[in-house]
């Protein structure tokens, strides 16, 4: 410790350049802790899925529709256990308007910053294929016999203080999905919990009401966004998939079965691919800086040559030298650490408050980013490699200098 | 017996095939509390005897003995510990730390014991007081002149009390009248402070405060 404010002056001697190496780790270190997190959280929604459901869209796209005929077709295919319709119904509060009830509104004035996944389902069977989502059996009875009612997971209710017998009206962006007199009106007929041990990665800040109300309230006019099937052996997944796809194949509404897991990902802009990309972004960012701060602390090393010649005539031994040089290199790991892990818990906090984007994340079921501890300690050691690798080159010859030669260099 | 004892001393850079004798076998003996100047033409090995004695440098063959310590037989790191206790180094060009204010540059070979940082900056403000640099304590080594930089130079050197000053062109940087000044401190810090120095110069006025004075030629005392 007592070496310590000789190194800090020395940090201090050229600010600017010791600033921007800083900065360079701090952005190195910001993009790491990011991606990380984004990544963790993508992975966490992969996790929440299972291997033995399905989902069946159509094959273009997953904005059009499948026909309602279809979901007695895909029961029939060999292997299938249960069909459920489930459409993403993409609603949000309205706005509330002065001396206007709470949770009323028209569609002009809808929300959006009060986005939270919702689905319209075909309750009994979907339910039934998700045991993660754990509702006591008097509410899941008052919510069949509710065509207005709602389930909500723990989350969502906590988040808006809602409780059984509380009503609220979502307004959809997509326009099939509007009524002409005004916004869905829904009753919250059951809260769902989970097992967060046994189901690590569910989601329980979404809704789910029964598609029957969606079709009836737009006047029978829509069809199935999309149909989760649920298979006896999750090693039959691809034979099934190809045996529903195969039964629609000459049809106008051709359809693209394919397991949970890979629907969630690619609905999360295919995040094999993602991780990829975004751990390449992160070791070409990390390379580029580990040169830069290897340049620069050679730099500095190298214009204080006469002084390392002077610290060793003064009875500094090399490695003593050599852990001065280091300690300075760690601590520039350790400032721009610090920089990089605040920032980025800075703007993830922003990402999920910022009106427009926070709908967007919830919309592909990130409603959370959080810097995760762990990834936070990992960036923090990757700033303390950084320094440490960038320092060890100056360090070694501040190391191996020769007393003679050193003080030569005036 | 002496305090510096070189014994047939010599030195021999290589470089490649090529090698290049600087010391040849040169014997010296100062003894404690003899003040010496080395002179001679540049090349002639001076400052490379200076760096055998204050243990910067090892010679090729022969021994060096200083304080009773036989530094040509030390590792690195001896050399480091032994550099610390037992030698106090005076540069031409002071060589201070830009960045430390003069009681920090003073208080640097401290660091290396295991007093406080209390007794650490005593020891130091007493160091200055004796080059007469007290009231430039907080000064940085830009606030101050050549001459002051060279007292704090020496403030550095006795700061941890060694036996031994070598002292290289101590006085080669400096105007005339700093020159003296310092001069006239390393006569007060033999003299009232029993420090034995050995003193590189090509100043005759600086040879003529040492006791003792040798010229040397191409590796070899001539007188």
């Amino acid at each position: 410790m007592k070496y310590l404010p000789y190194v800090l002056k020395h940090l201090r001697r050229n600010w600017i350049r010791t600033a921007s190496t800083v900065l360079a780790i701090a952005l190195c270190i910001f993009l790491f802790c990011t991606l990380q997190s984004v990544m963790a959280e993508v992975n966490a929604l992969l996790e929440g899925t299972s291997a033995n459901r399905l989902v069946t869209r159509h094959a273009v796209s997953l904005v059009f529709n499948l026909p309602l005929s279809y979901g007695a077709r895909i029961q029939s295919v060999h292997g299938v256990k249960r069909v459920a319709i489930n459409s993403w119904f993409g609603g949000s509060l309205p706005a509330k308007k002065e001396g206007q009830e709470s949770g009323e509104g028209d569609s002009s004035t809808t929300d959006w910053s009060n986005f939270f996944p919702n689905m319209a389902v075909e309750a009994e069977p979907f339910l039934a294929m998700y045991p993660e989502y754990q509702l006591p059996p008097d509410q899941y009875q008052a919510f069949l016999q509710d065509l207005r009612g709602c389930v909500i997971g723990r989350k969502l209710a906590d988040k808006y203080g809602w409780k059984l017998g509380d009503t609220f009206y979502l307004e959809s962006f997509i326009p099939p999905y509007r009524k002409p007199d005004g916004p869905f009106e829904f009753v919250v007929r059951g809260i769902f919990d989970t097992d967060p041990v046994k189901y690590p990665g569910t989601d329980t800040n979404i809704m789910l009401f029964h598609h029957k109300y969606l079709y009836e309230g737009t006047g029978r006019g829509v069809a199935a966004g999309s149909y989760w099937v649920e298979i006896e052996d999750p090693e039959q997944a691809g034979a099934v998939s190809k045996a529903i796809d195969a039964l629609f194949e000459n049809s106008d509404a051709q359809t693209h079965t394919e397991t949970e897991k890979a629907f969630a990902a690619s609905f999360v802009s295919m995040a094999g691919n993602l991780a990829l990309l975004l751990n390449g972004i992160g070791l070409a960012v990390t390379f580029t800086i580990l040169l830069v701060t290897a340049n620069t602390m050679s730099m500095a090393v190298r214009e204080r040559r006469t002084e390392i010649g002077v610290l060793k005539t003064l009875g500094f031994s090399s490695p003593q030298v050599m852990g001065l040089v280091v300690t300075e290199a760690l601590l520039l790991g350790v400032l721009g650490g610090a920089i990089g892990i605040g920032g980025s818990q800075g703007i993830m906090w922003m990402l999920t408050h910022a009106p427009g984007i926070k709908t967007a994340l919830a919309g592909i079921g990130l409603s959370e980013l959080n810097l995760r501890p762990l990834v936070a300690s990992l960036g923090f050691v990757v700033a303390l490699f950084l320094g440490l690798a960038a320092g060890f080159v100056p360090a070694l010859g501040a190391y191996r200098a020769r007393i003679t030669e050193a003080l030569r260099a005036v | 017996m002496a305090m510096v004892d070189v014994r047939d001393v010599r030195k021999i850079y290589r470089r490649d095939a090529e090698e290049l004798t600087v010391l040849d076998g040169l014997s010296l003996q100062v003894q404690a509390g003899d003040f010496v100047a080395l002179m001679g033409p540049s090349g002639s090995g001076k400052t490379t005897l200076l760096n055998l004695i204050a243990g910067i440098d090892k010679p090729t063959s022969g021994t060096v003995v200083v304080n009773g310590t036989e530094v040509s037989r030390l590792s690195e790191t001896q050399l480091a510990a032994f550099r610390s206790h037992n030698v106090g180094f005076i540069f031409q060009f002071y060589n201070l730390i830009p960045v430390l204010s003069a009681t920090e540059n003073v208080e640097l070979p401290l660091l290396l014991t295991s007093l406080s940082k209390k007794e650490r900056r005593e020891r130091a403000a007493t160091a200055l007081k004796v080059v007469g640099l007290a009231d430039r304590a907080e000064h940085y080594p830009r606030q101050l002149s050549g001459g002051q930089e060279q007292r704090v130079a020496i403030a550095r050197a006795i700061v941890t009390d060694p036996q031994v000053l070598v002292a290289d062109e101590p006085t080669g940087d400096l105007d005339a009248k700093s020159a003296q000044e310092i001069l006239d401190l390393m006569e007060t810090l033999n003299r009232d402070f029993k420090k034995t120095i050995v003193m590189v110069t090509h100043d005759p006025r600086a040879a003529a405060k040492a006791h003792t004075k040798y010229h040397l030629d191409k590796g070899v005392l001539t007188s």
